[in-house]
């Protein structure tokens, strides 16, 4: 085997070759690293924003979106005395009827965004086990708490949402009372109104939903409920279910990731390519000499694979120190919420395979075509 | 016994729809420690002859026996290990590798056996030593004359000392003077080390630091008869 500073001394051979191997394949790493932490981000938030043991009851025909959904108001007291074995606290059934709308909040400095906003009593958090109060207090009238993600969302600066901030919902002011911590879920993006206030700000005289942590009953329990109370049309899903099913709603969204990661590396794989070939079409003759020495085309392929692993394990290098710089830890808003870009063992797993494959696999066309003629022939090349 | 014997070989390929031969039931021998020159037009044959007897080449048809063994009948892995250990090979322009100093380039072919480093090390000195260019050892090529490059070439073709040399044109890049030394480096490795030697050239002062000369013209070996008569007459 020749020794293995001859591949990395080819390496630094023509410096504008290894930049353009190194920055290719740092690309084309990078994307991967995106699109997998932008799939892998929304997957878990999703996944984590639902419980097993939590139910959502719904208004029938609206089980896939808790926005159309109308609940009527007495379905909250008449679930909590009808459905036996529900989690309780202090002897407060953990029943949350709330109420989900989508609307343009105004920030104090006059930024109008969409935002997320549930009109919550304060039992919602015997339900969603996940929220903590980071500072302030529950919401009462006039008042809100903010998610800790939820200027994200408005894409607002996060000074705007902090405690005795103003925000305006059409006319009316409200001050924000409390911010509230609901690691890895959507909830984080949410703005709590007390649910009275939003049901007079929104003009609603229903629910959307009425939400049950499950004690002892089971979700059959909620079913065979919503089956008996036929007269209130409603329609009873496990909430991590719920989400499941959101989940396959944004797969579109997954594959466009994905697809264009697929086209941009593609593009970039394809220059990094024509640079291999076109720095080993420069050897062929050099190649030859080696045979010729007594080197095989084995030994000579290694050395190949050898230098093209450095260049492109430098590019995945830089790939991830770009990704640890700029992606790490980055809040993306969408629709139902925000999620955060991690770099995951699975993250860092993906980049690293995908520069292993650049430097080995990619690199045995351009190596095969580069030692395939006969030893003669390449001698005889320029 | 001769150290190379060549019986009705034959090399011919097919270059897009015609077929080429260039060589054709050539026979020849060569006894241990002679040093040969190769002569003739382009296009005659002599760098394929050349080829085959470094095993670089698989001929078509005939025998090839050098230093006891059919090398036409080794496969390509065979043949790459026979190279290792049995040829040193000197091209025209030299060949060295760009990247490595001329004491890497040196120890190159012995970086396929077993040595130690500080054998290695001995081994490459020697050969260095032997052409003359210990003080250039850690300058690249490019930093060396085109007589220093073949020098070193040289060293790299006799460090793991082959019993057998190929040379192709080793002095056709070459000021005279360059080419004189290298070709009395030759006539020393041929007369004082015992390396059996085939040289492919064209110029006719170079064949005359040979042996003996051999012309070859379209695939055929030519006056070797008239040549010995006439070697034989001055005699």
């Amino acid at each position: 085997m020749l020794p293995f500073t001859y591949a990395l001394r080819n390496l630094f051979r023509d410096p504008t070759r290894l930049a353009q191997t190194v920055g290719g394949s740092a690309l084309v790493v990078m994307l991967l690293i995106a699109a997998v932490a932008l799939n892998q981000g929304m997957n878990s938030v999703l996944s984590a924003s639902g419980s097993a043991r939590n139910v959502v009851i719904l208004g029938k025909g609206s089980e896939e979106s808790i926005e159309r959904s109308e609940v009527h108001l007495e379905a909250e007291s008449i679930a909590a005395t009808g459905i036996r074995g529900i989690d309780e606290q202090l002897g407060v059934m953990a029943v949350s009827g709330e109420i989900f709308y989508q609307a343009p909040i105004t920030t104090a400095s006059g930024i109008e965004n969409q935002a997320l906003l549930r009109g919550v009593l304060e039992k919602a958090l015997l339900v969603h086990s996940s929220v903590r109060l980071l500072e302030g207090h529950f919401p009462g009238p006039g008042e809100v708490m903010v998610g800790r993600l939820a200027h994200r969302k408005l894409d607002v600066d996060a000074a705007e949402f902090a405690v005795g901030e103003k925000v305006f919902f059409g006319k009316a002011e409200l001050t924000i009372a409390g911010v509230f911590a609901a690691p890895g879920t959507v909830l984080e993006s949410e703005i709590w109104f007390d649910r009275n206030d939003l049901a007079t700000l929104t003009q609603r005289d229903t629910l959307s939903l009425v939400t049950l942590r499950l004690g002892s009953a089971e979700f059959d329990d909620v079913h065979v409920f919503t089956l008996q109370r036929n007269d209130l049309e409603l329609a009873a899903i496990r909430e991590d279910k719920y989400y499941e099913k959101l989940s396959i709603f944004y797969q579109p969204i997954k594959v466009m990731t994905w697809v264009t990661a697929a086209l941009v590396s593609a593009g970039a794989l394809f220059g990094g390519l024509n640079t291999l070939y076109a720095a080993f079409a420069s050897r062929v003759r050099e190649m030859a000499t080696l045979q010729s020495i007594g080197y095989s085309r084995f030994a000579l392929l290694v050395s190949l694979v050898q230098e093209s692993l450095l260049a492109t394990l430098t590019g995945t290098l830089l790939a991830f120190v770009v990704a640890y710089l700029l992606l790490d830890g980055q809040t993306v808003p969408f629709s139902i919420g925000t999620f955060t870009l991690t770099l995951t063992p699975t993250v860092i797993g993906t980049g690293l395979v995908t520069g292993v494959l650049l430097g080995s696999l990619g690199t045995l066309p351009p190596a095969i075509r580069c030692l395939s003629p006969s030893i003669p022939q390449a001698l005889r090349s320029s | 016994m001769s150290f190379i014997s060549i019986h009705s070989l034959t090399k011919s390929y097919t270059k897009g729809k015609t077929s080429v031969t260039p060589l054709e039931n050539l026979s020849l021998d060569v006894p241990r420690g002679e040093f040969l020159a190769l002569m003739g037009p382009s296009g005659s044959g002599k760098t394929t002859l050349l080829n085959l007897i470094a095993g670089i080449d698989s001929p078509t048809m005939g025998e090839l026996v050098v230093d006891g063994r059919d090398i036409a009948k080794l496969s390509r892995a065979e043949l790459t290990h026979w190279r290792a250990s049995h040829v040193g090979y000197i091209f025209q322009l030299y060949h060295l590798v760009p990247i490595l100093s001329a004491f890497e380039n040196v120890e190159l072919p012995l970086l396929l056996g077993k040595l130690s480093r500080s054998q290695r090390r001995e081994k490459v000195s020697a050969a260095l030593e032997l052409v003359d260019l210990v003080d250039r050892a850690h300058h690249r090529p490019s930093e060396l004359s085109g007589g220093q490059e073949q020098r070193v070439a040289i060293a790299r073709a006799i460090v793991h000392d082959p019993n057998l040399l190929v040379a192709d044109e080793p002095t056709g890049d070459l000021d005279r003077e360059s080419a004189d030394a290298i070709l009395n480096l030759l006539k020393t490795l041929a007369n004082d080390h015992g390396k059996t030697i085939v040289m492919v050239t064209h110029d006719p002062k170079a064949a005359e630091a040979a042996h003996r000369t051999l012309h070859l013209e379209k695939g055929k070996l030519i006056e070797q008869g008239a040549l010995e008569s006439a070697t034989a007459k001055s005699v």
